[in-house]
């Protein structure tokens, strides 16, 4: 089963930290959006694998948008 | 002389009845509510409350059938336990739905117990813990089916009809929100006027994959909706912790229970008895010198909240409350020196602290549960502004957040705030009422202003900017010479903020402001009725 990783803001993808194939930890930072002039990290909810990364570093985004999936 | 003459047969009788009434919905119907993993309604309520003090009132009420000689044949309890019990030793009423008689619904339910439920609690002043499975004593279209038995409430005795719908109970279940603490435990699927009482309260948990909460569920939704849900997609704690509904989402029925008697540990009884404190376990004048480093100098950088929230708070004493929702303000219990306060504070994860329509939402839900139970406040404030961006301003940020402002403003009770990192704008101005006595304090991490120079520039020097040969130079230079100003020292030479202080001291500052308005917490009473 994969578990979605979500985005908490509105923003836009600034750095993309995690490649398809990494092992990830609660907590690790997958990603780093920007939002409100700020960097805002984006972490791991569920230990696992990332599966997939939906997004790509410059786009937009929506709060709950889909940005990885870990498995 | 004769012998006196017994009442030993009718209390033999009363005996036999509360056994009936203790077999709930049968054997079968129980062995299946605990197959789906679940306990049943007694069991609950044993596991609640403090061993063996339940009172239980309206035990034998219910649906009986009698022969021509007058000798009960058949016994079904109405699908509602109430009664009187203790938790931590202090008396709460607990009012069970049981779901093995007829799934909760109101064809099996006799309302008035519901209704005698909710005015013992407001009467006696006794917080309530509703434990809800199914509809709550809902509407069944069975009640207009004249080949269903449809019980002694077939329309309440009044043969087969349809009705103009009133929520039972509602007068005291609304009014209850302005008299006695009210915590709802969803414990299975909760459904119409169960969902209603499951958010008309103070505080409501559910459990992942055990209990959901919809308008009606997906057997309505999927023939008449357009769409095809499962129960876990259109109602699981994951949606509603995340939408504001529910407030705490938990693993397990023990886990419920012990978020119920943990919230209920901060709260007076009833509104007009003030919050208890306990023997405080840490020692107020500790400091924390791991605070003088938790704020990065780059503005750009978040960190982490919470744990500044547990270096201030009573050791272990912080309680969150309502985590998946508007996240940029984290908001709970906690305690300072034994005191019950509430608390919350920015979280610069979550648009650097910004507040969103959801933020506000909750803003306002937890001042007036403060406001209500009068429990002093503590703001740790990092807040840039309302949310910018047509996401917001379509979600009506401006009014749900000018809600939010109005409840800070008529909100009575002591208040002191910290002032972390950002205070900015509108949504910023409103970290109190400014035109109270300010019992604040703020860190030399602390950044102020109507907007912040980020952004604000290109606003405030369009035209500079649009004539100029090199723009992004200009932007510089007019950005460098702004941020030399932008300094807390010249706030605080100014006498705009009040004091500027050691970030590691913040906890025996804290402790003293708990002790120093404990005594004033009972000046006002609530300025405005507590909605849900």
């Amino acid at each position: 089963m994969s578990n979605p990783v979500e985005s908490p803001v509105v923003g836009t993808v600034w750095k993309i930290e995690k490649a398809v194939g990494d092992t990830v930890e609660i907590g690790d930072v997958v990603m780093i959006l920007e939002s409100m002039k700020m960097e805002i990290p984006v972490e791991a909810d569920d230990d696992g694998t990332i599966e997939s990364l939906s997004v790509s570093e410059g786009d937009s985004v929506s709060e709950g948008d889909t940005l990885a999936t870990i498995a | 002389m004769s012998e006196p003459e017994s009442w030993e047969p009718e209390l033999e009788e009363l005996s036999r009845r509360e056994a009936l009434a203790e077999e709930m919905g049968g054997t079968e119907k129980v062995s299946r509510q605990h197959g789906r993993g679940k306990l049943d309604v007694r069991q609950r309520i044993e596991k609640l409350i403090d061993a063996g003090s339940f009172h239980e009132i309206g035990k034998t009420a219910g649906t009986a059938t009698y022969d021509e000689h007058g000798e009960l044949i058949t016994f079904s309890p109405a699908n509602f336990v109430f009664g009187r019990a203790t938790i931590d030793s202090r008396p709460v009423v607990i009012a069970g739905d049981d779901f093995t008689v007829r799934g909760g619904a109101a064809d099996a339910s006799i309302v008035e117990k519901q209704i005698a439920a909710e005015a013992m609690a407001g009467e006696l002043g006794l917080p309530i813990v509703r434990l809800l499975d199914g509809t709550g004593g809902g509407g069944s279209v069975k009640t207009l089916d004249p080949e269903h038995d449809a019980g002694p409430n077939g329309g309440y005795g009044r043969g087969l009809r349809t009705y103009v719908p009133a929520n039972p109970a509602w007068d005291h279940v609304v009014a209850n929100l302005s008299r006695v603490p009210v915590v709802s435990l969803c414990l299975g699927p909760v459904a119409g006027l169960g969902a209603a009482r499951a958010v008309t309260s103070h505080f409501s948990v559910m459990i992942e994959g055990l209990s959901q909460l919809f308008v009606a569920g997906p057997v309505v939704v999927n023939r008449l909706g357009g769409e095809q849900v499962t129960k876990e997609s259109l109602g699981g704690s994951r949606v509603h912790t995340r939408n504001g509904a529910i407030d705490v989402e938990v693993k397990s029925e023990d886990e419920a229970f012990a978020a119920a008697r943990r919230f209920l540990s901060y709260l007076p009884s009833r509104v007009g008895e003030l919050p208890p404190r306990i023997e405080p376990a840490d020692d107020p004048e500790r400091t924390a010198p791991e605070l003088r480093v938790a704020i990065p100098r780059d503005r750009r950088k978040v960190y982490k909240m919470r744990p500044i929230i547990e270096s201030v708070v009573d050791e272990g004493s912080f309680f969150e409350m309502g985590r998946f929702h508007g996240r940029s303000l984290i908001t709970g219990l906690a305690r300072l020196d034994g005191w019950p306060v509430a608390l919350m504070a920015g979280d610069s994860y979550h648009y650097g602290g910004g507040w969103t329509t959801a933020t506000a939402q909750k803003a306002t839900r937890f001042v007036d549960l403060a406001e209500t139970f009068r429990l002093p406040v503590v703001h740790l404030v990092d807040n840039p502004g309302f949310v910018i961006g047509s996401d917001n301003e379509a979600a009506a940020a401006i009014r749900h957040g000018s809600h939010a402002l109005a409840a800070i403003y008529q909100s009575t009770i002591p208040w002191c705030s910290v002032l972390v990192r950002k205070v900015f704008g509108v949504a910023g101005a409103g970290h109190s009422n400014a035109h109270r006595w300010q019992h604040r304090y703020a860190w030399p991490s602390g950044d102020w202003g109507s907007l912040p120079v980020e952004g604000g520039v290109e606003a405030a020097y369009t035209r500079e900017l649009e004539a100029s040969d090199d723009p992004d130079a200009l932007l510089e230079e007019i950005t460098d010479r702004l941020n030399q100003v932008r300094n807390p020292f010249r706030t605080a030479d100014a006498f705009l903020v009040e004091e500027i202080v050691d970030p590691a001291r913040t906890r025996p500052l804290l402790c003293e402001f708990a002790n120093l308005v404990a005594p004033l917490r009972d000046r006002d009473t609530a300025s405005s009725p507590y909605r849900p």
